[in-house]
């Protein structure tokens, strides 16, 4: 039962986060600002911190081959992205002493990362010609807000839920 | 070089980006439909989001309604001074519709651009990631809703049809930056009528880019931009929004005007898809038989 609690997790921040842009004003961090909720690559990173790396990069393969289909129509963005971030954290963990304050950094860096790497792939296919500059300060900037208070909620109990995971996937 | 083959890692890295580039190129094609696994899954996804949205919109709706509430003093006294004006507004309206029938009966012009069938659907969710900006509805295939159809909310028009599954479809907005999403428009002005394309949106401002007007067009500002009906695919005289400033472009051949849309593209709950009551010429119709010979 454990095993499938933390998919449909991530399926709820998954649909949740189509939810929350639609609930909330656009501007929620003053106006011209974009802040894009990007809860479900902070849910997969804490996984891949927390939990199991396999199933970190696995379930970022699926959720990102989902997102592309569901939201963006476009195959490929998510579908890469995700998992190429995920791979990135399993190699900066080598490195550094996992605690939650590290993870939660990490994981912005994840954020960041991804961020920005779809806005080089959309000025690829001509759906966005946002500048550089622009892009930092009215999208990046305010989405790390956003996401970091997330984050700050989230990262204690999905470390707890992470570590059940990995429990359960032993057992 | 055989080291080079044996670095497995740096293998699948190029394999994997030259399938990234293939799926990319697959789905920015001008496909008519998407593919059965996509068409399953977002149906599938658009039954948990329809089951999720209703209560989370009854909640958010309840919320909005506490603020209506406090600014309802204000708007009354707004609205009553309008009143008297409607009043004398719906008569011409009523004048005007029963002559332009009665014209229509004696000309036997039947089929009118403007004529349509809106058909009401939700909103279940919207793309999370804000660079394209598409929205979900409940309506698909088995509601009569295709491809291409034109989507208005009482304000005027968001955008269009992206894709149609069986029972949702996607929604392109006005303010997507797509360089396929391209609408055909019109700027009322007195007894002429400017035609040009709606191309793109000012994010920053907020307004949309109505290009390619002739260079020689007087356009001034505040002037009501809707559809033309010349695109094959919406009907005629669908709101867009007013012109808020005209520029040359950057040769100097056309101009361009910027239009601030009637409706809001961010709080939108409810939407009408249009169907258009005038048939839609088929392309290969319209393709002279010599000219396909060459």
């Amino acid at each position: 039962m454990r095993r499938f609690l933390l998919p449909l997790i991530l399926l709820a921040i998954f649909i949740g986060e189509s939810i929350f842009v639609q609930v909330t004003p656009h501007d929620l961090l003053g106006s011209g600002k974009i802040s894009v909720p990007r809860f479900l690559m902070g849910a997969l990173l804490l996984l891949t911190i927390f939990g199991s790396k396999k199933h970190g990069i696995l379930y970022s393969l699926l959720f990102g081959l989902l997102f592309d289909i569901v939201y963006v129509e476009i195959i490929g963005i998510y579908l890469f992205l995700f998992p190429v971030i995920a791979f990135i954290t399993t190699k900066l963990m080598r490195i550094l002493h996992m605690n939650m304050a590290v993870a939660s950094i990490i994981v912005l860096l994840g954020i960041t990362l991804l961020e920005a790497g779809v806005y080089q792939m959309n000025l690829l296919i001509h759906h966005t010609d946002m500048a550089f500059a622009v892009f930092l300060s009215s999208r990046l900037l305010p989405t790390l807000i956003l996401n970091a208070i997330f984050i700050i909620i989230a990262v204690y109990p999905f470390k707890r839920l992470s570590e059940k995971f990995a429990d359960s996937l032993i057992e | 070089m055989p080291q080079f083959f044996l670095n497995k890692r740096l293998i699948i890295l190029l394999v994997s980006i030259i399938i990234l580039v293939a799926l990319i190129g697959f789905s920015l094609k001008d496909r008519e439909n998407l593919t059965w696994p996509e068409q399953f899954l977002k149906d599938t996804t658009g039954f948990i989001q329809n089951a999720v949205s209703s209560p989370v919109n009854y909640v958010a709706g309840f919320f909005e309604n506490v603020e209506d509430l406090q600014n309802t003093y204000k708007e009354n006294k707004d609205l009553k001074t309008r009143l008297d004006e409607l009043a004398r507004l719906e008569s011409e309206v009523q004048r005007l519709k029963k002559d332009n029938t009665e014209l229509r009966e004696i000309l036997d012009k039947k089929d009118s651009l403007s004529e349509f069938e809106p058909k009401q659907a939700t909103v279940i969710g919207r793309n999370p990631d804000r660079w394209h900006e598409m929205l979900i509805i409940n309506k698909g295939k088995n509601a009569g809703i295709e491809p291409n159809m034109a989507v208005i909310t009482s304000k005027g028009l968001i955008g269009k049809v992206k894709s149609s599954n069986t029972f949702t479809s996607t929604v392109q907005l006005l303010s997507s930056m797509d360089p396929t999403n391209r609408i055909s428009a019109k700027i009322q002005a007195g007894e002429n009528n400017f035609f040009g394309l709606i191309e793109g949106y000012d994010k920053e401002k907020g307004l949309l880019l109505l290009k390619r007007i002739p260079y020689d067009a007087k356009v001034k500002k505040d002037q009501n931009v809707i559809t033309s009906g010349l695109g094959g695919v919406f009907p005629e005289s669908l709101p867009i929004g007013k012109v808020v400033d005209v520029v040359p472009d950057e040769f100097g051949l056309t101009q361009t005007a910027y239009v601030k849309p009637g409706a809001d593209f961010y709080d939108i709950g409810h939407v009408m898809v249009v169907k258009r009551g005038a048939l839609q010429p088929d392309l290969m119709e319209m393709v002279d038989e010599k000219e396909e010979e060459l």
